[in-house]
């Protein structure tokens, strides 16, 4: 009885060779596993690419940077240079104003018949 | 032949010698040994570019910045030198010789000259005229303690700056300009 039962069960289990159908379903299937796994490492070509991107947009962002500065700083200089040149003109013509009243005065004593000998 | 080719130089640089010679804008000397000896001394130079760099910088609702903006609308340069000295007879009449050089007929004409025996105080004023307007003009003012020397390229309307009068810290004399 035992040996009938083990016998039975030996050629139950025994190997046997996949169909080939089953061998194809297997190997699509083991296919489109590893084509949905996402990749679980960038690769060295994709490493350097994005860190050309970041090098770029930092060159890129440095450059922006800059030229703001330097606009910022030509203004804030032509502003200095404006406010300096202001403050002459000011001065100038309060010099030159001051100075046309002395020669104006004068003349005006003049012709009241004072002091000075001017002439116009 | 050495005459003759200093002939012909002469007659070429003659045109640009005249031409110097008659520009609104003096040449004015280093005056670096008057300004070492002077209490204070006011050294301006102002040319298109700082005038018009200046307009912009002159607020048109302030009545001085306004006054300012009007008078130098036609001018190309502004230059002043002055010195105050603590003592007098700090400076000679050849330290502003080589600019009263330049102030000479036909190309200036003296408007206004200005002597007063009791203060010593004498005022210049030059103008050059060219087509019946006035492009540049000078003024030399020397004081016993002062010497001022401006010199103004450009149209000059000296009407709007008898106005300033009053504005930049000058008192208001009610003045009215010689008929």
């Amino acid at each position: 009885m035992n040996n009938d039962l083990e016998s039975k069960l030996k050629h139950a289990l025994r190997p046997v060779a996949p169909s080939d159908a089953f061998t194809q379903r297997l190997l699509a299937r083991v296919a489109a596993s590893r084509d949905s796994r996402p990749q679980a490492r960038p690769t060295a070509s994709r490493i350097t690419r994005r860190a050309a991107w970041w090098t770029s947009a930092a060159l890129a962002a440095s450059v922006l940077a800059a030229v703001g500065i330097q606009h910022q700083l030509q203004t804030e200089r032509e502003r200095t240079l404006g406010l300096q040149a202001r403050r002459q003109v000011i001065e100038a013509l309060r010099v030159t104003s001051q100075k046309l009243d002395l020669a104006y005065q004068a003349v005006r004593t003049q012709s009241v018949g004072g002091d000075r000998d001017s002439g116009v | 032949m050495r005459i003759f080719r200093s002939s012909i130089l002469g007659a070429l640089l003659m045109p640009a010698l005249a031409f110097a010679a008659a520009s609104p804008q003096l040449v004015l000397p280093d005056f670096t040994a008057l300004s070492q000896k002077a209490a204070q001394s006011t050294t301006i130079t102002l040319d298109s570019t700082l005038l018009s760099l200046a307009g912009r910088f002159l607020d048109g609702d302030d009545p001085q910045d306004a006054a300012a903006k009007d008078v130098i609308k036609g001018i190309k340069g502004i230059y002043v030198r002055s010195f105050t000295f603590d003592t007098d007879s700090a400076y000679s009449q050849s330290d502003f010789e080589a600019v009263r050089r330049q102030l000479t007929a036909p190309a200036w004409s003296r408007l206004v000259q200005t002597r007063s025996k009791k203060t010593h105080a004498d005022v210049d004023i030059y103008v050059m005229i060219v087509d019946k307007q006035a492009v540049g003009l000078a003024l030399i003012s020397s004081e016993p303690r002062a010497l001022t020397i401006v010199n103004i390229v450009g149209s000059i309307d000296l009407e709007k700056l008898h106005k300033l009068e009053g504005q930049f810290g000058v008192p208001k004399l009610d003045l009215e300009p010689q008929k």
